[in-house]
């Protein structure tokens, strides 16, 4: 099986898990930038934790990471 | 009454601080991941070793291979870190002395936060569940795997064990990572428990590790009953402590 036909074979499976992970991932950025005060740990740290572990960073960063007034 | 209206107050608190919305979020993601890893999973050997070994072709069963690992490996602590602060959190707030001044009863607070607890594991697990059912129908028609339903079963149950363990551990440390230190030492407890090869039948750790046996032959459920029952007998003693620590508890 070549790669394209890989690809086409799973998208029923990829096209939710891409817009599903993006959107945690986007929400939470969001969510980083427009709200400055954490609990502790500054920006930058929350942006790469958010962007680079996929799903545990997001849920992370909402359980732990943001300030009181949300 | 009093209950219902705390049971009421706890949705809506999951509503607002978006915690439902992650939940289902994260849960429908690995509902996603089961089928897809089972599929690709052979793809990515051969391309990686570049043999031409004939991989045997998944089937269902390693979709539901991957869904009871993914639940006791990752959904089970993402869980845990979700509500790992559902009481300490209250009680550093302190908006719970209001209620409690003016006469709420302290093991109400608890159950019904239990209760909704709960609710929303069941919910978790549930649409992963879903979701991975309806694909795994979809990519891989066979009938390896009779017996799915019996088999969630004892990821219910486990599910009472981890919110009292919650809620216990949440009300004795004043920390929002209380609840997820309880749940990290428990498992690595059970999981050493599980080194005695006489115990895995009576240990909690069974009830989310043994799953996929119960898929292929329903009669290995039966033999998980003692495991079962100690399972819900810790649950409920661990829920009877968090009152008695509650009701000493200073506001």
């Amino acid at each position: 099986m070549n790669n394209a036909q890989l690809l086409l074979d799973n998208l029923p499976l990829l096209i939710p898990l891409v817009i599903l992970e993006f959107g945690l991932m986007i929400a939470a950025v969001v969510h980083v930038l427009k709200h400055p005060q954490y609990r502790f740990g500054n920006k930058v740290l929350w942006l790469v934790i958010v962007i680079f572990f996929q799903i545990i960073g997001p849920v992370f960063y909402f359980m732990f990471g943001r300030g009181e007034t949300a | 009454m009093i209950t219902i209206a705390f049971i009421k107050k706890e949705i809506m608190e999951t509503w607002r601080t978006r915690k439902i919305l992650i939940l289902v979020i994260v849960f429908f993601i690995f509902g996603i991941l089961n089928p897809l890893t089972a599929k690709l999973t052979p793809e990515l050997l051969k391309m990686s070793l570049k043999t031409t070994i004939p991989f045997p072709d998944p089937t269902s069963l390693d979709s539901w291979l991957q869904f009871y690992k993914n639940i006791s490996q990752m959904g089970l602590y993402l869980f845990a870190i979700i509500f790992s602060g559902t009481m300490s959190h209250e009680l550093a707030k302190g908006s719970l002395t209001n209620l409690l001044t003016k006469g709420l009863q302290r093991r109400v607070v608890i159950f019904s936060k239990g209760f909704v607890l709960f609710g929303q594991w069941l919910l978790s697990i549930g649409l992963c569940f879903i979701v991975t059912l309806g694909y795994t129908h979809y990519y891989f028609p066979d009938n390896k795997s009779p017996h799915i339903w019996l088999a969630l079963w004892p990821l219910f149950i486990f599910g009472l064990l981890l919110v009292s363990l919650l809620l216990f551990t949440s009300t004795m440390i004043n920390n929002n990572f209380g609840g997820l230190l309880g749940t990290v030492i428990v498992m690595i407890i059970f999981n050493l428990i599980n080194l005695y090869k006489g115990a895995v039948n009576y240990n909690p750790i069974s009830l989310v590790s043994k799953n996929l046996t119960i898929v292929k032959d329903d009669t290995k459920f039966f033999d998980l009953w003692p495991s079962m029952c100690i399972t819900v007998g810790l649950a409920i003693g661990l829920l009877y402590l968090t009152v008695k620590l509650f009701d000493r508890k200073k506001l």
